[in-house]
């Protein structure tokens, strides 16, 4: 200890130095090991006193600890007094009273497997299934003024968007509740639906609707449709009782049959898939249990209305869907009202004249379509509702003036070719066309340079010919080459305009017969193996195509060329509509007396 | 020598410490001016004005934002039913087209119309002490000064009422950063009452003419006051003032329609030239100084013209679409064929501006306007005969075709009314009034006319979504923008909108 003392001062600093750092460096650096501070879904839960009954659901269920891992979810958050008032719906004390399963199933189906913010909603389903199964359908209601969004038309969001570590949340102000009735149930529930329901148990159709939901190996879902007339509108239509559409349906006397008519008729009220509204308002055309026959909807301002169309250009009323109370979620489906009573209608095939260029997109450009003096001008790839194709990305289908056509115009495609430099699988949907066989006619303006080797394909299937635009129509007028209308119609030809003009190149070719077999739009694709060459495939342009039931005249009417005036014309057009009649022509082609 | 050492120590460390008080420790921006050396003459207060204009045309240097005017045109556009998303709309503006707008929307940003507010503040704050600084400065010169920035942050804070609803009101200069920034929001008629206020001094100090005429056009005068005068009064109802501030606008002569027979001179008289004879306040856009128009209408299209315009707004003859049309529709405000917004961006005919010339002004009022709101108050003060009167002119020297010839009874208000609207639509397409247009006549007299709202939904909504938009719309809180979740975090004295809850 003496010779510690002895040391020169210096070195006792420095030893008295060392011994304080000594003790001093026992204190430990903080780092910070996290980038982000955000909660993940459960955390913020036990952060926030207002929604601890959920939290405890979670806790109870076991999911508390799934809603903190890392992922992309979407909760639907009720508050505490939206559990309490769940509760008392279902008749507990506390949570601990409920059923193990069926806090699992309200958990499950309060979460998504994805984010969706409120700006994804629409008027229907989220397009996300939660992990339950089954659906939410959003949409908005105003209540005393005030406007909140709405999940499955119960509960009110409160607090929208919280975005947090592992997804979003939106606080709710009611518990959602498992659909747990079948269709058949929900419709039997209803007293307005008693017939209805009669009518489901008579033909069988009650027990079909009360199958719980199974997933075929694809996973898809064994969801229906069921568009439920109530009482009130069967009284309407005349039907009181289930007797009455007994006799007036039920040929058969057998209900149950399929085949009978008022099976017909139930079956004919039954979508397959789940088709909330908004899937009603954005989709023109369903197939119904009914084998082969469609129910076509439209959404006209604010209504939609069921098979609002236009047959033989008159229009059918159709009947409305009552919005209020339809979008009824099932455990198996989805329930709608309608107010009129549709049936299956029995219609016989009837020609349809398509002319391409009558396209909504064309026909906004007011200044110029189917006008005398309008410029040709064109829509690029995704600017038409009803036409679609592959090929270039900024290439255009053009809507051209041409007053030898049909309405005074053709469509045309900016270079008809394959590859990325031209237009390729032009695919029109059709005009609604009943069910029956038909003769398919293409009519276009013929041109040197035109493809010479179109396929045509319906609804995907090609067509017996191959179109040949560089075909140029017979003259009739010439004596020795000109060939009469019904051998040119045996070639597979006609000349479909009156009168026939040389110069204007307009000719039409059958391009097969097929068979139609549900009523409703379909597909028409025409496909060039044209190259990139240029001038091999750069004047396609069609008409106007023709779907003419195999048993009517496939020549007349014929049609009158330029933009549709509605003025009589007692030389051809006596009664304007455009079309001409056999016994119209008065003078053949060319102001001879062919005929 | 010990002691000489230290003594010149010592006075050399006397030395530099007495020295060091010296101003090179002293440190002033070198591209800037402080404001204890600016506020000293007239010309300083003439350039804190003309930095107010300055600051409507393009952000200040350093501020990635939109310009007033895109701001302008989007409030007053995107939610009227006349504009359709273009290939570059973005996320945000599509959503408010949609009516789906979020807090976190970056469109809700308020910050541009502050930062102008703020500008207006300062001269109205610090300009009155400079006549101690500089007798040159007359009384009638500094009211004038006074008088543009009083208007200038009136227009800012009715466009913010009419955008937002409730919103802060900052009256002082904000100098320092000791102010106090949670100012919580005003009530919509707080708002409005104070820009009635602020008007009515400004019309007291204002300015009759500059002497020529682009200031004339693109300041503040008496009648552009008036005009925004009567602006406010037709959304406070107040349709008697409304009514008297016209007329001050229209008995001084100084306006008139622009009127030709060439749909081309009328259009580059009124549009591409700018600063004609019915132009009121114009942004004063210059080739120096260009508008965002070429690239948000032309280059890369964030807008276009909803398809249905030349059928719904316009009208058109079938038998004769060039000869026979409304000089507004067609090659004016609109490519009917594409849907291309051209009034800012074109000579009629179609002849593109280019990029380094596309300096077409942003038209904040013109007498057309004035003429309508005219209209509007007397339809609502009853004088129906009148304001027919007025509108039939209007149509006449803009060629309007009689198919849009709405022809309302002289008492049939609500006609008349719907009458205006139309017309309002047709001339004053994409000026960023539309929305305003059909929100003010919808809310007036306790929203008797929220159906104009739904109308508008119904015919523009996207199908899947119109349920929601129409119930939404329902709530008038949702007329009104959200405030911004950044707004929300720095000012807790806010209160958002309820209706983003």
């Amino acid at each position: 200890m003496k010779k510690l003392l002895r040391l020169p001062s210096l070195l006792k600093l420095a030893l008295v130095f060392l011994t304080a750092l000594v003790f001093q460096n026992c204190t430990q650096v903080e780092i910070k090991q996290t980038t982000d501070e955000t909660l993940n879904i459960t955390e913020y839960l036990r952060a926030n006193q207002d929604y601890s009954m959920f939290l405890e659901i979670l806790d109870i269920t076991n999911y508390a600890s799934f809603m903190n891992t890392y992922g992309t979810y979407t909760m639907f958050l009720p508050t505490n007094e939206a559990v309490k008032q769940y509760l008392k719906d279902v008749g507990a004390n506390s949570l601990k009273d409920v059923p193990l399963a069926d806090l699992q199933n309200i958990a499950k189906l309060h979460i998504l497997d994805a984010r969706i913010n409120t700006t994804l909603f629409t008027d229907g389903k989220i397009a996300t299934p939660t992990m339950y199964g089954q659906y939410l359908i959003t949409g908005a209601a105003n209540i005393n003024g005030v406007s909140s969004i709405t999940i499955n038309k119960t509960a009110n969001i409160v607090a929208s968007n919280l975005e947090l570590g592992n997804g979003v949340v939106h606080v709710i102000d009611k518990v959602l509740r498992v659909a747990d009735k079948t269709l058949a149930q929900t419709i039997e529930a209803d007293v307005n639906l008693s017939l209805f329901t009669e009518v489901l148990k008579a033909t069988g159709w009650y027990d079909k609707l009360n199958q719980p939901l199974t997933y075929d190996a694809s996973k898809i879902g064994s969801h229906l449709t069921v568009l439920a007339q109530t009482n009130d509108v069967f009284t309407k239509a005349g039907f009181n009782s289930l007797a009455d559409l007994k006799a007036r349906y039920s040929k058969s006397t057998d209900p149950m049959n399929p085949a009978d008519s008022l099976n017909l008729f139930v079956q004919y009220h039954v979508v397959p898939q789940l088709n909330y509204l908004a899937d009603l308002a954005t989709t023109p055309v369903f197939v119904t249990k009914a084998p082969l026959e469609v129910i076509s909807s439209k959404l006209i301002k604010d209504v939609i209305y069921l098979n609002r169309d236009v047959f033989n250009g008159i229009l059918e009323e159709g009947v409305p869907i009552l919005r209020a109370p339809s979008d009824v979620t099932t455990s198996n489906g989805v329930l709608h009202y309608v107010d009129g009573h549709f049936t299956i209608k029995k219609r016989l095939p009837s020609p349809v004249y398509f002319d391409v260029c009558d396209q909504p997109e064309f026909a906004a450009n007011v200044a110029n379509y189917r006008k005398s003096t309008g410029a040709s001008f064109g829509i690029p790839p995704g600017g038409f509702a009803d036409i679609t194709w592959t090929g270039s990305k900024t290439y255009t289908l053009d809507w051209n003036n041409y007053g030898g056509a049909v309405n005074g115009d053709l469509i045309r495609a900016t270079r008809f070719r394959t590859g990325s430099g031209g237009l390729n699988d032009i695919e029109y949907k059709t005009p609604v066309i009943i069910k029956g066989r038909y003769k398919i006619w293409v009519s276009y303006r013929a041109h040197a340079s035109g493809s010479s080797n179109t396929k045509v394909f319906f609804n995907g299937e090609q067509t017996s010919r191959i179109l040949n635009m560089k075909e140029f129509p017979n003259d009739p007028s010439v004596v020795a080459t000109g060939i009469v209308d019904r051998v040119y119609e045996s070639q597979g030809y006609k000349r479909h305009i009156f009168p026939f003009v040389k110069g204007d190149a307009m000719v039409s070719r059958l391009v097969g017969i097929v068979e139609v077999t549900t009523t409703g739009r379909h597909l028409i694709k025409f496909n060039t193996d044209a190259g990139t060459s240029s001038g091999s495939a750069d004047a396609d342009r069609i008409d106007l195509i023709e779907f003419r039931p195999v048993d009517i005249d496939q020549i007349w009417p014929k049609f009158k060329k330029g933009i549709k005036t509605g003025i009589k014309d007692p030389n051809g057009d006596a009664n304007g509509d455009g079309l001409i009649q056999r016994e119209e022509a008065t003078k053949g082609d060319n102001s001879n007396s062919g005929y | 020598m010990q002691t000489k050492i230290k003594t010149i120590l010592a006075i050399f460390v006397l030395f530099v410490s007495a020295s060091s008080c010296d101003d090179y420790l002293d440190l002033r921006p070198q591209d800037g001016i402080v404001r204890d050396e600016f506020w000293k003459t007239k010309e300083d207060i003439q350039a804190a004005v003309i930095g107010i204009y300055s600051s409507l045309l393009n952000s200040p240097p350093g501020v990635d934002d939109f310009s007033m005017t895109q701001y302008l045109f989007m409030h007053g556009e995107l939610r009227g039913g006349m504009v359709v998303e273009g290939v570059f709309a973005t996320e945000d503006e599509r959503d408010i087209l949609e009516t789906n707008v979020l807090p976190s929307n970056a469109l809700t940003d308020w910050s541009i119309f502050y930062r102008t507010i703020n500008y207006c503040n300062t001269v109205i704050d610090l300009a009155p002490a400079v006549k101690n600084e500089d007798p040159t400065l007359t009384q009638d010169q500094l009211n004038h000064f006074v008088s543009e920035a009083l208007a200038i942050r009136a227009y800012m804070y009715f466009t913010l009422a009419r955008t937002f609803k409730d919103v802060p009101l900052k009256l002082t200069a904000t100098l320092s950063d000791k102010d106090n920034f949670q100012i919580p929001v005003s009530k919509q008629a707080d708002v409005f009452a104070q820009v009635i206020k602020d008007l009515k001094l400004a019309e007291e100090y204002a300015v009759e003419d500059y002497g020529n005429n682009a200031s004339n056009k693109g300041r503040i005068t008496k009648y552009t006051i008036n005009t925004m005068q009567a602006d406010v009064y037709l959304w406070t109802e107040s349709y008697q003032e409304a009514l008297d501030a016209t007329k001050k606008v229209i008995n001084s002569g100084k306006y008139k329609l622009v009127e030709s027979n060439n749909s081309a001179t009328w259009f580059n008289t009124i549009y591409s030239n700018g600063n004609s004879s019915e132009g009121i306040f114009e942004f004063q856009y210059t080739s120096a100084n260009t508008g965002p128009f070429y690239s948000i209408f032309f280059q890369r299209p964030q807008f276009k013209a909803y398809s249905l315009m030349m059928d719904e707004v316009y009208g058109y003859d079938v038998n004769d679409p060039i000869g026979r049309r409304d000089v507004r529709g067609n090659y004016a405000s609109l490519f009917g064929a594409t849907g291309e917004i051209i009034k800012f961006t074109r000579f009629d005919g179609g002849e593109l501006k280019q990029l380094q010339d596309s300096n077409t002004h942003w038209f904040v009022y013109r007498y057309s306007d004035v003429l309508l709101m005219q209209a509007e108050a007397l339809a609502r003060l009853g004088q129906g005969k009148d304001a027919i009167t007025i509108i039939t002119d209007l149509r006449l020297k803009r060629w309007a075709l009689d198919e849009t010839d709405m022809s309302p009874g002289e008492g049939d208000t609500n006609g008349i009314i719907d009458f205006i609207l139309a017309e309002r639509a047709r001339e004053f397409a994409f000026e960023g009034k539309r929305w305003y247009d059909v929100l003010r006549i919808a809310r007036a007299n306790n929203y008797e006319r929220k159906q104009l709202l739904i109308d508008l939904a119904i015919a523009t909504a996207p199908v899947d979504k119109q349920q929601s938009i129409i119930a939404k719309l329902k709530d008038p809180n949702s007329h009104y923008l959200p405030i911004n979740t950044n707004e929300l975090f720095t000012n807790k004295a806010l209160v958002q909108n309820p209706f983003y809850k």
